[in-house]
């Protein structure tokens, strides 16, 4: 049997499904869990690309369903904004 | 599960995995009892900062010396690689009166043995082309250091778990029972019962709800610090970690001339820390109040205002998130790292700010309080009696 080619799930961060998978298994319960561990999730996108995935692993490790799943805490900015911007008065 | 221990430790953050892999050290039949992941409460919250810098000589300066001290050794014992990085933390000044200040400090940090030196205006222009002109200069702590603060958890977890230490994480403690002399006899949790003659309660700002369970009044209240991340960028913004001298006031509750209202109330001061990613760190805020750990937009505001202040290249950075910790705070600043008057009962909490800088040296106390040896310093200072009025 050849070896299945592990899949790059968190783009952002060039984090694994074996790295995911070992992840839980060292304890990670939630999405967050496995953002701390692993850093799925603390790129450029903060998880709005992978985060479907990393459910769909996280279901099939605890054996729930994946929508069972919740996302990470909600946090400002929705997407990246600039420090000008955001210290600004508000013109823009 | 109905298990025994010598220990049992509640609270999985810095300071709970420290004393767990101390106990652990010493061969005490540990288990470390965490409601869900390592660090999920203050430490996955915080900055890695390990500071001297923030405080005043006396005491609490010659505690975090300590435990900086005891961090090069400590992280030679750990497998896990926490990102620890030895390389001093400037203390930016920006009024004259700060630099007479923070020199005046410095003089007494070094009679304490802590090195530092002032480096003036022009010196900071040749090291950091990125700050503004008129910021006069720093105090350098060279001590001074920083590290992933998560990964120091699973660091101490590990370790203590391959020291003998068993951990239950996802596990909640419901009660603590005593005997009939008043002496700790069980922790109750909702999988199931501990038999133990000790419990450590590091849970930071949730010691009061633990202490409740033995009839103590701990007297820790939140104070919530929000933080913005950058997104990952290859300007070199520092060379190496700042906080303004603001901080040290901010702490103290003094009044800044040079922020505008926003950033007086909610207790607004710079503190940048370049991380292994590329990512920066900036904070900080001050807000007592509730549990919140929700960010809000006029606090993250002044916090991008004041580090334009300082760094203006910060202008076309992105940020990427934002995060929010409540710091658990006692009423004169000093954590508690002491026994009770409950016979078993300890207590390792309180430390605000400072409980990643002073994990090591709380675990170690703990560990010498519980065996009754010899401390390493002297903790009157720290013990749980100074609340007489409460308990």
């Amino acid at each position: 049997m050849s070896e299945k080619k592990d899949i790059l799930v968190c783009r952002c961060e060039e984090i694994t499904e074996s790295e995911i998978r070992e992840a839980i298994r060292n304890g990670a319960h939630t999405i967050t869990d496995i953002k701390r561990r692993t850093r799925a999730g603390m790129g450029l996108c903060q998880g709005k690309t992978c985060f479907k995935l990393v459910s769909r692993i996280l279901a099939d490790e605890l054996g729930v369903k994946a929508e069972e799943i919740l996302p990470q805490t909600d946090r400002p900015p929705v997407r990246p904004i600039s420090f000008k911007t955001l210290g600004g008065d508000g013109d823009e | 599960m109905n298990k025994n221990a010598d220990v049992v430790v509640i609270g999985g953050g810095a300071v709970g995995t420290a004393i767990t892999y101390y106990l652990a050290k010493k061969g005490l039949k540990t288990i470390l009892v965490e409601k869900k992941d390592y660090a999920e409460g203050t430490s996955s919250k915080c900055e890695g900062h390990l500071a001297v810098h923030d405080t005043e000589p006396g005491y609490f300066s010659r505690l975090s010396k300590l435990s900086l001290d005891m961090y090069p050794s400590l992280i030679d014992e750990l497998e896990y690689d926490v990102h620890y990085k030895e390389m001093g933390i400037g203390l930016l000044c920006e009024t004259e009166e700060e630099v007479e200040y923070a020199k005046k400090i410095m003089k007494g940090k070094i009679e304490e043995g802590i090195p530092a030196r002032f480096v003036d205006q022009y010196e900071l222009q040749q090291r950091e082309k990125y700050i503004a002109k008129d910021i006069l200069g720093y105090v350098d702590y060279q001590c001074d250091s920083q590290l992933d603060p998560m990964y120091l958890c699973y660091g101490l977890a590990l370790e203590a778990k391959k020291n003998g230490a068993e951990i239950l994480n996802y596990t909640t403690v419901k009660d603590i029972s005593l005997n009939e002399k008043g002496e700790v006899e069980k922790v109750i949790t909702d999988r199931g019962d501990i038999t133990t003659k000790t419990v450590v309660n590091a849970t930071g700002v949730w010691a009061p709800e633990i202490g409740k369970m033995v009839g103590l009044d701990i007297p820790i209240r939140p104070r919530q610090g929000q933080i913005l991340i950058t997104e990952r960028t290859s300007v070199k913004v520092v060379q190496q970690s700042y906080s303004e001298f603001g901080y040290v006031l901010t702490k103290k509750g003094k009044k800044r001339s040079s922020v505008t209202p926003e950033m007086d109330e909610y207790g607004v001061a710079l503190v940048i820390e370049s991380t292994p990613a590329d990512n920066y760190l900036i904070g900080s805020s001050r807000i007592f109040g509730d549990m919140n750990t929700k960010n809000s937009i006029e606090v993250i505001k002044a916090i991008a205002q004041r580090a334009m202040r300082f760094f203006p290249i910060l202008e076309d950075i992105n940020i990427i998130r934002t995060y929010a910790g409540v710091r658990p705070s006692t009423p004169d600043g000093y954590p508690i790292i002491s026994d009770t008057k409950v016979p078993g009962f300890y207590i390792a909490a309180g430390h605000e700010g400072n409980g990643i800088s002073l994990a090591p040296i709380t675990g170690k106390l703990i560990s010498q309080i519980i065996c009754g040896e010899e401390r390493d310093i002297e903790t009157k200072a720290v013990n749980f009696s100074r609340f007489q009025e409460n308990n």
